[in-house]
């Protein structure tokens, strides 16, 4: 009996100490506040945040459009943001990933633009985050539009036209680095889109969704597990999962999340994409690897990719009959496109338009 | 005479048919905003998400210390009721009418990172004008119901390779849980089946402590010490210590996806004389000369589409000082159960599922040799967010004994309800 009361002892002690130990890894980028779990319910989108240091204008927001279909912010003057953002292919582009400068292709596939004022962390590997901090890195990324910082400076600060509109909006000159961003993030918090059949049917419309799509709806939001990261108003969670996908093209290897964070755990875990417009721009994934909304089902129904060490624990088949498939794919497919294309912004600037 | 001792005969064998309380625990569905099938095949029968759901400790499996704690969501409290006609027939006795066939009231939540808990009190509901007031020596129950569960969890430990649950809990050599079978009327006959002179029932949820856990790989472990007496206290000197190991194959969890095979060991303690013994301050009466028993066996599960064949075996053995039978030998059983449910219609509306259920007994015991065959129907309404109706149509055909037996016919056309 005593040793029944010291393996007890031992048990009670260890639990908190275990518990602590628990605590120790290191954690996520700070101040960013990513939502808890429960309640889950997806949902008409909010209003978008906007950061007290950037408030929108609508000059801000002109010049900001303006600069998204600008080439010239490219060393060679061929690649804008909306060239592997194009509004036209659900703000990505055709794939499977982006084409930059002299015809590079770059590792990922391009994520979109839309909707991703909501997320608090941007890029697939989450490392910028805001929308200011992202609008950085693609002007001096080699593969994207290859520049630098400065040069592109220079470029705009010789375009008399976008040094008055900055010099309107900002009040000082020359033109820099965060005022190019700001702009840019201002002009993406106003790319949202809303009014799709889903948000009609939300608001009570019951004739906005088929018999079909709202057998999807309800597997999406059962059977199919799709709400565990596909969830809120803007169908993600915002994290990052290992989903076990091949990696393909450029990138032998690509460690997702884990490049940033150096934690093992999120070897290969990439951000969860919203499924809102997502028929508007296959191919899917990372990599660009799945062709069609029902290949990425058929993915997720089998339990994902390759079983790695890493692969989330939320990946397990799904047992999902073709029919149930036909279904899910059919509430992806137009119940989840958003209908508002002015709201969103999509009218491309000419280029004979920009300033000169 | 005849007839009250019928009358007595039938109600007592409705009440062992009562059924096993279920687990489905909607206020956590209701927490998320997820349809039930989000964890369960359909309710209660946990699929693999739900599995691994459960064994994080109610969180969302990778993302514990993100949830939302019971003090920041509505109230955690579920209710489950089956309510319906039931049916009882033998040769010399016909019975039917309206049952409630049982009620949980469950509550379960997350209270911290990694520290949650499950209480479901069942009240009783056959005989609500009872006198429950007998003497109080741990014998008479003291109260119109009882927790079926009551635990608190202390879960990813060691990432998910430990999980701690405290209290009175379904212990893990329950690998094909009676508690959220599609059965509602006492499912497995091995489960239920108790020796003469053993109170421990192997299907009864267990007051302890269990630690449990898996691998990437597919292993799963489950090991724990108990009290081996159900709700009631203790009635021994030594703890009961249990494990149960199994191996997943192929993708998933066992439960709707993967092969599964396991096994497992219970190795228990029963007194053998209660004589001048009294009660402890806390209810327990522990009786002097306690001799083993244990219980062991296998289990494998397929899947194969919506498919689910399940099977268990065991053996059981109690030491001769416990077998009031015949004290010179060990008392040596064995039985097991093979389960085949099959889930249909978009979101599986329609669970189908027979079930054979066998027990054999030593041959100075032959009157209760069990072999029953069952077969469910069950048909889900409602919108699937967390308010779920299920039409339930159950049948079990039994025969107890070896000469002459026993045949009974139990049906249940009931509705279950879950909110």
């Amino acid at each position: 009996m005593k040793r029944i009361y010291v393996f007890l002892a031992i048990v009670i002690l260890f639990v908190p100490l275990l518990l602590l130990a628990a605590d120790t890894s290191p954690q996520p980028l700070t101040g960013v506040e990513v939502h808890s779990l429960g309640p889950q319910k997806v949902g008409n989108l909010p209003q978008v945040p906007v950061p007290a240091n950037n408030p929108q204008t609508g000059l801000k927001i002109m010049l900001g459009k303006q600069l998204y279909f600008d080439t010239r912010l490219s060393s060679d003057n061929t690649i804008s943001c909306a060239t592997c953002h194009n509004p036209l292919m659900g703000w990505s582009d055709k794939g499977p990933t982006s084409e930059g400068i002299g015809s590079q292709r770059g590792g990922r596939r391009a994520p979109p633009v839309s909707n991703a004022a909501y997320l608090p962390l941007q890029f697939w590997d989450g490392r910028a985050p805001s929308l200011e901090e992202q609008a950085k890195g693609p002007i001096q990324n080699p593969v994207e539009m290859g520049n630098t910082h400065e040069h592109m400076l220079r470029t705009v600060g010789d375009i008399p036209g976008y040094v008055e509109e900055f010099k309107n909006v900002f009040g000082t000159t020359p033109v820099t680095i965060d005022q190019v961003a700001e702009a840019v993030a201002a002009f993406e918090r106003t790319v949202v889109t809303t009014d799709s059949p889903f948000d009609r049917f939300v608001r009570g419309d019951e004739t906005a969704l088929t018999p079909l799509e709202k057998q999807g709806l309800e597997i999406f939001n059962g059977k199919a597990h799709c709400t565990a990261c596909h969830w809120g108003s803007h169908f993600t969670d915002g994290r990052f999962h290992n989903l076990g996908v091949t990696q393909s093209g450029p990138l032998k290897v690509d460690d997702g999340r884990s490049e940033i964070t150096k934690r093992p755990r999120d070897t290969r875990a990439f951000k969860t994409p919203t499924i809102r417009d997502a028929a508007l721009r296959p191919p899917y994934m990372h990599t660009g690897g799945e062709k069609t909304l029902t290949d990425v089902v058929n993915f997720y129904n089998k339990g994902g990719g390759t079983h790695d060490a890493y692969l989330d624990r939320l990946m397990v088949p799904l047992g999902l009959t073709d029919q149930e498939v036909g279904a899910l794919v059919a509430f992806m497919t137009r119940a989840m496109t958003s209908l508002n294309t002015e709201v969103a912004n999509v009218t491309p600037i000419p280029t004979s338009e920009l300033p000169k | 005479m005849k007839k009250l001792c019928l009358l007595l005969l039938v109600l007592f064998v409705l009440q062992l048919m009562m059924p096993a309380s279920g687990h489905a625990i909607p206020a956590l569905a209701r927490k998320h905003g997820f349809n039930c099938n989000m964890c369960h095949t359909a309710y209660p029968k946990l699929n693999d998400f739900g599995q691994r759901f459960r064994d994080s400790g109610y969180q969302i499996p990778g993302q514990e210390g993100k949830e939302k704690n019971v003090f920041d969501t509505p109230p955690p409290i579920a209710v489950r009721t089956s309510t319906g006609l039931s049916g009882y027939n033998t040769k010399n006795a016909t019975t039917s009418g309206f049952d409630m066939l049982g009620l949980d009231l469950l509550a379960a939540g997350v209270m911290h990172k990694n520290i949650s808990f499950l209480f479901i009190y069942t009240p009783r509901i056959d005989e609500p004008s009872a006198d429950y007031t007998g003497s109080q020596d741990g014998t008479n129950p003291l109260q119109l119901g009882a927790f079926e569960s009551g635990n608190v969890v202390f879960s990813n430990l060691i990432q998910d390779a430990l999980n701690v649950r405290v209290g009175r809990f379904e212990p893990a050599y329950h690998a094909i849980s009676s508690k959220r079978s599609f059965y509602l009327m006492e499912p497995y006959e091995i489960y239920s089946f108790s020796t003469p002179g053993n109170n421990f029932v192997f299907d009864d949820n267990q007051i302890g402590v269990e630690a449990t856990g898996r691998c990437r790989c597919g292993f799963k472990y489950g090991l724990g010490v108990v009290n081996g007496t159900g709700a009631s206290p203790d009635n021994n000197r030594y703890k009961d210590v249990y494990v149960d190991a199994s191996q997943t194959m192929g993708a998933g969890d066992g439960q709707s996806a993967g092969q599964t095979i396991g096994a497992f060991v219970y190795y228990g303690w029963q007194p053998l004389t209660f004589s001048g013994a009294t009660p402890s301050p806390t209810g327990e009466v522990g009786g002097g000369r306690n001799k083993p028993f244990y219980r062991f066996g296998g289990h494998a599960g397929l899947n194969w589409k919506t498919l689910n064949l399940q099977g268990l075996y065991m053996k059981g053995v109690d030491d001769k000082s416990i077998n009031v039978l015949t004290p010179t030998k060990d008392y040596e059983f064995d039985g097991g159960l093979a389960e085949l449910d099959y889930a249909g219609l978009k979101n599986n509306r329609l669970i189908a599922s027979v079930l054979y259920n066998w027990v054999s007994t030593p041959s100075y015991d032959c009157d209760r040799e069990v072999k029953a065959y069952s077969g469910v129907l069950r048909y889900y309404f409602g919108d699937w967010t967390a308010v779920n109706v299920a039409l339930h149509a159950e049948y079990t055909h039994r025969e107890t004994g070896e000469t002459d037996p026993l045949k009974e016919s139990v049906y249940a056309l009931v509705v279950d309800f879950a909110f």
